[in-house]
Protein backbone atom coordinates (compact mmCIF):
# COMPACT_ATOMS: atom_id res chain seq x y z
CA UNK A 1 0.00 0.00 0.00
CA UNK A 2 2.85 2.37 0.82
CA UNK A 3 4.48 1.56 -2.53
CA UNK A 4 1.24 2.20 -4.42
CA UNK A 5 0.65 5.57 -2.72
CA UNK A 6 4.30 6.53 -3.21
CA UNK A 7 4.32 5.54 -6.88
CA UNK A 8 0.95 7.01 -7.81
CA UNK A 9 1.08 10.22 -5.80
CA UNK A 10 4.80 10.80 -6.23
CA UNK A 11 5.39 10.89 -2.46
CA UNK A 12 8.88 10.39 -1.08
CA UNK A 13 9.69 7.01 0.51
CA UNK A 14 10.31 8.82 3.81
CA UNK A 15 6.87 10.40 3.70
CA UNK A 16 4.98 7.16 3.02
CA UNK A 17 7.12 5.29 5.56
CA UNK A 18 5.79 7.68 8.21
CA UNK A 19 2.14 6.78 7.44
CA UNK A 20 0.35 4.87 10.18
CA UNK A 21 -3.20 3.53 10.49
CA UNK A 22 -4.50 6.90 11.66
CA UNK A 23 -2.88 8.98 8.90
CA UNK A 24 -5.73 10.80 7.13
CA UNK A 25 -5.76 10.41 3.33
CA UNK A 26 -8.66 11.70 1.22
CA UNK A 27 -9.22 15.37 1.93
CA UNK A 28 -5.93 15.63 3.86
CA UNK A 29 -3.38 14.76 1.17
CA UNK A 30 -3.48 17.44 -1.55
CA UNK A 31 -1.99 14.94 -4.01
CA UNK A 32 -4.99 12.63 -3.57
CA UNK A 33 -7.65 14.27 -5.76
CA UNK A 34 -10.45 12.37 -7.46
CA UNK A 35 -8.27 11.58 -10.48
CA UNK A 36 -5.56 10.21 -8.20
CA UNK A 37 -8.11 8.12 -6.32
CA UNK A 38 -9.01 6.45 -9.63
CA UNK A 39 -5.32 5.78 -10.28
CA UNK A 40 -4.71 4.39 -6.79
CA UNK A 41 -7.71 2.02 -7.04
CA UNK A 42 -6.75 0.82 -10.51
CA UNK A 43 -3.13 0.28 -9.51
CA UNK A 44 -4.29 -1.71 -6.45
CA UNK A 45 -6.45 -3.87 -8.72
CA UNK A 46 -3.52 -4.53 -11.02
CA UNK A 47 -1.02 -5.33 -8.30
CA UNK A 48 -3.31 -7.47 -6.15
CA UNK A 49 -5.27 -9.08 -8.98
CA UNK A 50 -8.56 -7.89 -7.45
CA UNK A 51 -11.63 -6.12 -8.84
CA UNK A 52 -12.98 -3.14 -6.91
CA UNK A 53 -16.64 -2.39 -7.67
CA UNK A 54 -17.80 1.23 -7.81
CA UNK A 55 -20.25 0.73 -4.95
CA UNK A 56 -17.41 -0.39 -2.69
CA UNK A 57 -15.68 2.96 -3.06
CA UNK A 58 -16.76 5.43 -0.41
CA UNK A 59 -15.32 8.11 1.83
CA UNK A 60 -14.77 5.70 4.73
CA UNK A 61 -12.34 3.39 2.92
CA UNK A 62 -10.31 6.38 1.77
CA UNK A 63 -10.39 8.26 5.04
CA UNK A 64 -7.23 6.86 6.60
CA UNK A 65 -4.22 4.80 5.61
CA UNK A 66 -5.44 2.06 7.97
CA UNK A 67 -8.93 1.95 6.41
CA UNK A 68 -7.57 1.72 2.87
CA UNK A 69 -5.08 -0.99 3.85
CA UNK A 70 -7.80 -3.00 5.61
CA UNK A 71 -10.07 -2.70 2.56
CA UNK A 72 -7.34 -3.89 0.19
CA UNK A 73 -6.39 -6.76 2.51
CA UNK A 74 -10.01 -7.96 2.75
CA UNK A 75 -10.38 -7.81 -1.06
CA UNK A 76 -7.13 -9.70 -1.59
CA UNK A 77 -8.31 -12.47 0.75
CA UNK A 78 -11.75 -12.89 -0.78
CA UNK B 1 6.16 13.88 -35.23
CA UNK B 2 9.56 13.45 -33.59
CA UNK B 3 12.35 11.52 -35.32
CA UNK B 4 15.48 10.08 -33.75
CA UNK B 5 18.53 8.20 -34.96
CA UNK B 6 19.70 6.98 -38.37
CA UNK B 7 17.65 7.26 -41.61
CA UNK B 8 18.23 3.67 -42.63
CA UNK B 9 17.92 0.22 -41.13
CA UNK B 10 14.98 -0.88 -39.00
CA UNK B 11 12.76 1.84 -37.57
CA UNK B 12 10.85 1.84 -34.32
CA UNK B 13 7.37 3.38 -34.51
CA UNK B 14 6.46 4.42 -30.99
CA UNK B 15 2.96 5.02 -29.63
CA UNK B 16 2.25 6.84 -26.41
CA UNK B 17 -0.75 5.76 -24.34
CA UNK B 18 -4.09 7.39 -25.07
CA UNK B 19 -5.40 10.42 -23.15
CA UNK B 20 -3.86 11.65 -19.90
CA UNK B 21 -1.27 8.88 -19.70
CA UNK B 22 0.33 10.30 -22.86
CA UNK B 23 1.36 13.44 -20.98
CA UNK B 24 2.73 11.38 -18.13
CA UNK B 25 4.89 9.16 -20.32
CA UNK B 26 6.00 11.46 -23.16
CA UNK B 27 9.33 12.54 -21.63
CA UNK B 28 10.03 8.96 -20.56
CA UNK B 29 9.27 7.59 -24.04
CA UNK B 30 11.45 10.25 -25.66
CA UNK B 31 14.28 9.17 -23.32
CA UNK B 32 13.86 5.59 -24.53
CA UNK B 33 13.97 6.69 -28.17
CA UNK B 34 17.07 8.86 -27.61
CA UNK B 35 18.82 5.89 -26.02
CA UNK B 36 17.81 3.77 -29.00
CA UNK B 37 19.37 6.39 -31.30
CA UNK B 38 22.59 6.06 -29.26
CA UNK B 39 22.42 2.36 -30.13
CA UNK B 40 22.03 3.28 -33.81
CA UNK B 41 18.35 2.38 -34.13
CA UNK B 42 16.11 5.00 -35.67
CA UNK B 43 12.63 5.79 -34.42
CA UNK B 44 9.63 8.02 -34.90
CA UNK B 45 7.08 9.25 -32.38
CA UNK B 46 4.05 10.21 -34.47
CA UNK B 47 1.19 12.43 -33.31
CA UNK B 48 -1.61 10.04 -34.26
CA UNK B 49 -4.85 11.69 -35.46
CA UNK B 50 -6.50 13.43 -32.51
CA UNK B 51 -3.39 13.32 -30.30
CA UNK B 52 -0.50 15.68 -29.56
CA UNK B 53 0.06 18.24 -32.31
CA UNK B 54 -2.51 16.64 -34.63
CA UNK B 55 -4.98 19.11 -36.14
CA UNK B 56 -7.85 16.74 -35.48
CA UNK B 57 -9.83 17.64 -32.37
CA UNK B 58 -9.78 15.19 -29.47
CA UNK B 59 -13.55 14.87 -29.73
CA UNK B 60 -13.13 13.57 -33.29
CA UNK B 61 -10.36 11.11 -32.37
CA UNK B 62 -10.98 7.49 -33.30
CA UNK B 63 -8.81 4.52 -32.41
CA UNK B 64 -9.61 3.06 -35.83
CA UNK B 65 -8.26 6.23 -37.51
CA UNK B 66 -5.07 5.98 -35.44
CA UNK B 67 -4.69 2.37 -36.53
CA UNK B 68 -5.21 3.35 -40.17
CA UNK B 69 -2.60 6.11 -39.83
CA UNK B 70 -0.17 3.60 -38.33
CA UNK B 71 -0.74 1.21 -41.25
CA UNK B 72 -0.16 4.03 -43.74
CA UNK B 73 3.02 5.13 -41.98
CA UNK B 74 4.54 1.63 -42.07
CA UNK B 75 3.82 1.40 -45.78
CA UNK B 76 5.22 4.87 -46.44
CA UNK B 77 8.43 4.35 -44.46
CA UNK B 78 9.36 1.23 -46.44
CA UNK B 79 11.90 0.05 -43.84
CA UNK B 80 11.63 -2.88 -41.44
CA UNK B 81 9.19 -1.51 -38.85
CA UNK B 82 8.92 -2.42 -35.19
CA UNK B 83 6.15 -1.13 -32.96
CA UNK B 84 6.95 0.12 -29.49
CA UNK B 85 3.71 0.69 -27.58
CA UNK B 86 3.42 2.02 -24.06
CA UNK B 87 0.24 1.00 -22.17
CA UNK B 88 -2.80 1.70 -24.40
CA UNK B 89 -0.36 2.77 -27.15
CA UNK B 90 -0.14 -0.99 -27.75
CA UNK B 91 -3.68 -0.85 -29.18
CA UNK B 92 -2.63 1.44 -32.04
CA UNK B 93 -0.26 -0.90 -33.93
CA UNK B 94 -2.72 -3.82 -34.09
CA UNK B 95 -3.56 -3.65 -37.80
CA UNK B 96 -0.25 -2.34 -39.18
CA UNK B 97 2.10 -4.67 -41.08
CA UNK B 98 4.80 -4.56 -38.39
CA UNK B 99 7.86 -6.82 -38.39
CA UNK B 100 7.48 -7.09 -34.64
CA UNK B 101 5.79 -5.56 -31.62
CA UNK B 102 7.34 -4.60 -28.28
CA UNK B 103 4.89 -3.47 -25.62
CA UNK B 104 5.45 -1.95 -22.19
CA UNK B 105 2.64 -2.84 -19.74
CA UNK B 106 0.02 -3.14 -22.51
CA UNK B 107 -3.68 -2.76 -21.65
CA UNK B 108 -6.83 -3.72 -23.53
CA UNK B 109 -9.43 -1.15 -24.58
CA UNK B 110 -11.94 -2.21 -21.99
CA UNK B 111 -9.45 -1.56 -19.16
CA UNK B 112 -8.87 1.94 -20.57
CA UNK B 113 -12.63 2.60 -20.50
CA UNK B 114 -12.93 1.29 -16.96
CA UNK B 115 -10.18 3.58 -15.72
CA UNK B 116 -11.59 6.59 -17.54
CA UNK B 117 -15.10 5.90 -16.23
CA UNK B 118 -13.75 5.69 -12.69
CA UNK B 119 -12.75 9.37 -12.78
CA UNK B 120 -16.46 10.33 -13.00
CA UNK B 121 -18.60 9.16 -10.09
CA UNK B 122 -21.82 7.50 -11.18
CA UNK B 123 -20.49 6.52 -14.60
CA UNK B 124 -19.45 3.02 -15.58
CA UNK B 125 -18.58 1.27 -18.81
CA UNK B 126 -22.18 0.24 -19.51
CA UNK B 127 -23.40 3.86 -19.22
CA UNK B 128 -20.59 4.90 -21.57
CA UNK B 129 -21.74 2.36 -24.13
CA UNK B 130 -25.20 3.99 -24.15
CA UNK B 131 -23.84 7.50 -24.76
CA UNK B 132 -25.33 9.26 -27.77
CA UNK B 133 -23.05 12.29 -27.61
CA UNK B 134 -19.44 12.98 -26.62
CA UNK B 135 -18.67 12.26 -22.96
CA UNK B 136 -16.08 14.21 -20.99
CA UNK B 137 -13.78 11.93 -19.04
CA UNK B 138 -10.71 13.22 -17.22
CA UNK B 139 -10.60 16.32 -19.41
CA UNK B 140 -11.08 14.47 -22.72
CA UNK B 141 -14.17 14.51 -24.92
CA UNK B 142 -14.76 10.98 -26.19
CA UNK B 143 -17.26 10.47 -29.00
CA UNK B 144 -19.62 7.49 -28.96
CA UNK B 145 -17.61 6.16 -31.92
CA UNK B 146 -14.35 6.35 -29.96
CA UNK B 147 -15.99 4.69 -26.96
CA UNK B 148 -17.17 1.86 -29.23
CA UNK B 149 -13.69 1.55 -30.80
CA UNK B 150 -12.16 1.19 -27.36
CA UNK B 151 -14.75 -1.26 -26.05
CA UNK B 152 -13.72 -3.86 -28.61
CA UNK B 153 -10.03 -2.97 -28.90
CA UNK B 154 -7.52 -5.71 -28.22
CA UNK B 155 -3.76 -5.80 -28.39
CA UNK B 156 -2.50 -7.77 -31.44
CA UNK B 157 -1.95 -11.38 -30.48
CA UNK B 158 -1.09 -13.15 -33.73
CA UNK B 159 1.46 -15.94 -33.61
CA UNK B 160 3.49 -15.28 -36.70
CA UNK B 161 4.97 -11.90 -35.90
CA UNK B 162 7.54 -11.49 -33.09
CA UNK B 163 6.07 -9.96 -29.96
CA UNK B 164 7.64 -9.03 -26.65
CA UNK B 165 5.89 -7.85 -23.51
CA UNK B 166 7.74 -6.03 -20.73
CA UNK B 167 6.12 -5.18 -17.40
CA UNK B 168 7.14 -3.76 -14.06
CA UNK B 169 7.97 -6.15 -11.25
CA UNK B 170 4.93 -4.88 -9.31
CA UNK B 171 2.63 -6.19 -12.08
CA UNK B 172 1.63 -9.85 -11.56
CA UNK B 173 0.57 -10.41 -15.20
CA UNK B 174 2.77 -12.49 -17.48
CA UNK B 175 5.61 -10.86 -19.39
CA UNK B 176 8.77 -11.76 -21.27
CA UNK B 177 10.75 -9.44 -19.01
CA UNK B 178 10.02 -7.71 -15.70
CA UNK B 179 11.94 -4.69 -14.48
CA UNK B 180 11.89 -2.71 -11.25
CA UNK B 181 10.40 0.76 -11.52
CA UNK B 182 7.44 2.98 -10.71
CA UNK B 183 4.44 3.21 -13.07
CA UNK B 184 5.02 6.73 -14.42
CA UNK B 185 1.70 6.55 -16.30
CA UNK B 186 -0.19 6.73 -13.01
CA UNK B 187 1.54 9.77 -11.66
CA UNK B 188 -0.32 13.08 -11.85
CA UNK B 189 2.90 15.07 -12.32
CA UNK B 190 4.81 13.90 -15.41
CA UNK B 191 8.07 12.28 -14.34
CA UNK B 192 10.97 10.44 -15.91
CA UNK B 193 13.24 7.52 -15.03
CA UNK B 194 16.40 7.69 -17.12
CA UNK B 195 17.85 4.45 -15.75
CA UNK B 196 14.68 2.49 -16.59
CA UNK B 197 14.49 4.19 -20.01
CA UNK B 198 18.07 3.03 -20.74
CA UNK B 199 17.26 -0.53 -19.63
CA UNK B 200 14.20 -0.62 -21.86
CA UNK B 201 16.10 0.84 -24.83
CA UNK B 202 18.79 -1.85 -24.39
CA UNK B 203 16.07 -4.50 -24.39
CA UNK B 204 14.36 -3.05 -27.48
CA UNK B 205 17.67 -2.76 -29.36
CA UNK B 206 18.70 -6.35 -28.59
CA UNK B 207 15.23 -7.63 -29.52
CA UNK B 208 15.07 -5.69 -32.82
CA UNK B 209 18.53 -7.00 -33.74
CA UNK B 210 17.50 -10.58 -32.94
CA UNK B 211 14.37 -10.18 -35.10
CA UNK B 212 16.45 -8.78 -37.95
CA UNK B 213 18.74 -11.84 -37.69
Amino acid sequence: MRAVLGDVLGLSPARVAAFDAETPLFGALPELDSMAVASVLTELEDRLGILIEDDEVDGDMLETFGALTAFAASKARS
Amino acid sequence: MLRFGPDDGPVVIASLPLFEEANRTRAFTVSILRSLADENIGSVLPDWPGTGESLIETRDARLLAMRAACEALVEQIARPAYAVGVRSGALIDASAPMDGRWHLSPVEGEAVLREMARTRPGIDVSTLMQATEAVELAGNLLSPAMLADLAGARVYDGEHVPQRVVRLESDPRTADLKLAGAPLWRRAEPGNDLALAKHLADDIAAWVRSCEG
